[in-house]
């Protein structure tokens, strides 16, 4: 089968991902010690613990304002790439979860093929658009309320209290702990394990070069590149 | 506190002392075993009517009256520490204090000494006036601090602090000194009524003084600012009623973290360095929690503030934050399930995607 290369994830996208990803991994780790300072010692002490998470958090918070900055200013497609069309939603999603719950056991190639102008499957868009457009900012914006209490103290009453932050950052860093790993699951599910991380990591993906509205069907053909 | 120590005192005025105090000569202002209690308020009088003033007595000699009267100590009266007072008093002489400190603090002595204090102080008047020296309950964390910082320097003390304690201005401002350096057991999270509208830090807040409190009580006792019922009880919902009710947008409650009995026994303990010891076991250690407002005199009062833990009083303060405190059950719970709730995904579809691996199987 020919395969063709195209280029998926430019440089920017690249360097915020994994910038992100070791952000958010360190802060799961060292936001579990905080917690739970009497079972999880993996960052050293309490303190070290509490240094590095603020330390991870305001690199996560700057990776994001890159992210976002990159897709809205300099390649201007934010909304087509994240935000789901009706269609997708109406008609796409279904099929897509069809894929994954059932066709894909049975061997079936992805009924979505990515292109630089449509990333995402319709699973994908809307679970990138929650965690990029809710849940991030969201768990970003508490801690560093929590960073800085004192000067925010106003606002902090407005909103309900600390006690309201405090328990939101908490449960939403749970939010994003559970995408980290369906995220990671999922991204193995491609026609190879690492499929989908390649292109993560060099930019460029491996597709099979067919005709457009004629996806291959059955595994023994189609994953041979 | 107070050993029944042999003081057996006996005073008489003098003719001198008499003449300038406007007494009857030789009229016994304190006799027999134990205090002169009783009519020590008059006998003070007579001292204070010339040591209340600095004209006449100088600067070191000078008593305040006001804050002197609300000791213990003017309730045992001058002659208890000062009998000796010639007759010739006042000829400009100046007179030897009859009684020391520790002949009434034993057991303060007796912890004061074994710590490295008693060497560079060793003079109980290094931090203690005890013409205005007040119970540890009277007085507030502030003040308490405040001995402290009239030898140690704060930049200093923030320095070395900020060496290994994370927001450091927020620990010292919610923490008293002796809490971490004395050797004590329990603790109480005082909470303060403090000004807003007055600019403080985070390690120096503004705490709202009586006459302040009692005009925006208007009327009222200052109490009822917050215990809104009347029943000398602060439950969770008036705390958290105070922080939100519009009108008291000048004030805010400040907890500070205060020994639950102080102790002279000047230590750190290892505790101090473990972090965990507040924040994760935090609502156990400090069970207690007391409102504490000021009196029209000057000194404070506590008033109890509903069980169950620092955890609600802090959480029923809204912008009082130490991690830690919102850890409960509950929530882990709900974590632990959201956690869960990733792992079903991977997990099921993993082992379905095991089962039908063949049905993927490359050529
Ligand atoms: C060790 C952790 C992670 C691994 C191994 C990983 C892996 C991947 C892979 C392989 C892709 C490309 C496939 C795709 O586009 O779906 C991807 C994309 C993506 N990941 Fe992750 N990821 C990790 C952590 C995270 C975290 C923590 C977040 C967000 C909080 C995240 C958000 C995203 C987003 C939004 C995309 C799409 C990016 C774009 O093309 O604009 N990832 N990830």
């Amino acid at each position: 089968m020919k395969t063709k290369l195209i280029y998926l994830q430019p440089t920017p996208v690249r360097i915020w991902h994994w910038l992100n990803a070791l952000g958010i991994v360190t802060l799961c780790i060292s936001g579990a010690q905080i917690r739970f300072p009497e079972f999880i010692s993996i960052c050293g002490n309490y303190r070290s613990a509490i240094l590095l998470h603020n330390t991870a958090g305001i690199v996560v918070a700057l990776s994001f304002s890159f992210w976002f900055f990159y897709y809205k200013l300099v390649s201007g497609n934010l909304v087509d790439i994240y935000v789901p069309k009706v269609q997708e939603l109406s008609n796409g999603l279904m099929k897509q979860i069809f894929f994954y719950f059932y066709a894909y056991f049975k061997g079936a190639a992805s009924p979505f093929h990515a292109t630089p102008e449509n990333k995402f499957n319709p699973m994908q868009k809307s679970a990138y658009l929650a965690v990029m457009f809710v849940i991030v900012p969201l768990v970003s914006l508490t801690g560093i309320m929590l960073l800085n209490i004192g000067p925010l103290r106003q606002m902090l009453l407005v909103i309900g209290g600390l006690g309201v932050v405090a328990t939101l950052h908490f449960l939403l860093a749970c939010v994003l702990g559970a995408f980290l790993v369906t995220h990671v699951y999922l991204a193995t599910l491609g026609s190879t394990p690492l499929a989908y991380f390649k292109p993560m990591w060099t930019g460029w993906e491996k597709v099979e070069h067919h005709h457009e509205h004629e996806p291959p069907h059955g595994a023994a053909t189609d994953n041979v590149h | 506190m107070y050993a029944d120590t042999q003081l057996l005192k006996k005073a008489v005025i003098a003719a001198t002392v008499a003449a300038a105090c406007g007494l009857t000569p030789g009229t016994v202002i304190a006799e027999g075993p134990g205090f002169a209690f009783g009519n020590s308020a008059a006998q003070n009088a007579a001292c204070l009517k010339c040591h209340a003033d600095l004209q006449k007595v100088g600067d070191g000699h000078q008593i305040n009256g006001a804050d002197y009267q609300h000791t213990t100590h003017a309730q045992f009266g001058c002659r208890t520490c000062h009998d000796n007072v010639p007759d010739s008093h006042p000829d400009g002489k100046n007179i030897a204090r009859t009684t020391a400190c520790v002949e009434c603090h034993t057991d303060v002595a007796e912890q004061y000494t074994v710590s490295k204090h008693s060497l560079e102080a060793p003079d109980c008047g290094s931090c203690h006036n005890p013409h205005t020296a007040q119970k540890s309950g009277q007085v507030s964390a502030l003040e308490m601090n405040a001995i402290c910082t009239n030898c140690h320097n704060q930049i200093k003390i923030a320095s070395t602090h900020a060496q290994w304690l994370p927001q450091t201005d927020l620990h010292l401002g919610a923490i008293t000194c002796v809490t971490c350096h004395t050797k004590t057991e329990g603790f109480v999270l005082s909470i303060y009524i403090a000004r807003k509208d007055i600019k403080g830090s985070a390690s120096r807040p503004v705490i709202a003084d009586y006459n302040y409190l009692s005009e925006k009580a208007a009327g009222k006792e200052i109490q009822e600012l917050v215990d809104t019922n009347h029943d000398t009880y602060i439950s969770l919902e008036e705390l958290r009623r105070f922080s939100s009710n519009a009108s008291n947008k000048d004030l805010y409650l400040k907890a500070i973290l205060t020994p639950a009995t102080t102790s002279h026994a000047f230590q750190t303990s290892d505790k101090s360095y473990n972090c965990t010891f507040c924040h994760a076991s935090g609502p156990n250690a400090t069970q207690i929690s007391k409102l504490v407002l000021p009196e029209k005199n000057g000194s404070y009062r506590h008033v109890a503030i509903e069980g169950g833990g620092t955890l609600g009083s802090l959480n029923a303060i809204p912008d009082f934050y130490m991690m830690g405190s919102t850890r409960n059950t509950l929530l882990n719970k709900l974590g632990a399930l959201i956690l869960a709730g990733g792992l079903v995904m991977p997990a099921g579809h993993g082992f379905m995607r095991f089962l039908t691996r063949k049905n993927r199987k490359k050529e």
